[in-house]
């Protein structure tokens, strides 16, 4: 009988040490689904962070060669492949891109780590013009997050 | 389905990375249009590099994803002619794979 509870307590450390390990590279459509089918922006922030309460600041978009605090809307000529750069200057623990043209709005989430510089490049597709919205979540648990609106002149999601 | 074309170089001490993954990357409402059914669709839902072992790029992703997408990606902590070994899984459960050295 102590054989066998030695063998239990042994296999449940073991399953307790190598669980941390892989949640580190977190597979965000397996642990946080609703954000995958969420319908709005608010709603897919909401399912992936708990809350909606971004702050700007400290994040960089440039959607289309547009910069998001140009003031200028950008232009995509085909929503088939939109080039989104973005990027931040502080600490952050996840990453993640959405936008409102599509049926669903959430495009990726991107988990840092110790060495990643934070400097993504990424193409999307929109079905129509809409925005695109970056938020970064920093360490210090809040959400940054940058907005930029666009015209798609040729829909890519249709195929 | 090929794989994944990864270029690594470095500059200063930051490794820019440039990966094209070749995938069709279908959404639910194109494979609705084809072929009537939302669940052909397919895209990348999982793409992430490592080098030595070590995970430098995570990335969950959906179908709203350009075809064949480009992702770009910087790291730093490398050095010259370690390998970036780059794995992605799509909805059906394929898995591509590409490595490049980094220059």
């Amino acid at each position: 009988m102590e054989r066998r509870q030695f063998l239990n307590v042994t296999l449940g450390a073991l399953a307790l040490a190598v669980v941390p390990a892989s949640v580190k590279a977190e597979d965000f459509r397996k642990s946080k689904p609703a954000v995958w089918s969420a319908h709005t922006v608010e709603d897919a922030i909401k399912a992936l962070y708990g809350t909606n309460e971004l702050v700007e600041g400290h994040v960089k978009l440039k959607a289309a060669g547009e910069t998001f605090d140009s003031g200028k809307k950008a232009v995509a000529s085909s929503g088939g492949a939109i080039p989104v750069d973005f990027g931040t200057d502080i600490a952050a623990k996840t990453i993640a891109v959405f936008q409102d043209a599509n049926p669903e709005s959430a495009v990726c989430v991107i988990s840092t780590n110790k060495y990643s510089v934070n400097e993504y490049s990424i193409k999307i597709k929109m079905g129509k013009p809409g925005s695109i919205t970056i938020v970064v979540e920093g360490e210090d648990g809040k959400l940054y997050a940058a907005k930029q609106t666009l015209d798609v002149a040729l829909g890519g999601c249709e195929g | 389905m090929a794989g994944i074309k990864v270029k690594a170089k470095l500059k200063g001490d930051v490794i820019k990375v440039k990966a094209l993954a070749k995938h069709a990357m279908t959404t639910y409402n194109m494979m609705e249009k084809k072929t009537g059914n939302r669940d052909d669709a397919n895209f990348i839902e999982h793409i992430s590099a490592t080098v030595n072992g070590e995970t430098v790029f995570d990335m969950s992703t959906s179908q709203f994803l350009s075809k064949n997408p480009i992702f770009k990606f910087q790291f730093k902590g490398f050095k010259k002619g370690d390998k970036v070994m780059m794995v992605a899984t799509d909805r059906k459960g394929k898995t591509l794979k590409g490595k490049g050295k980094i220059k």
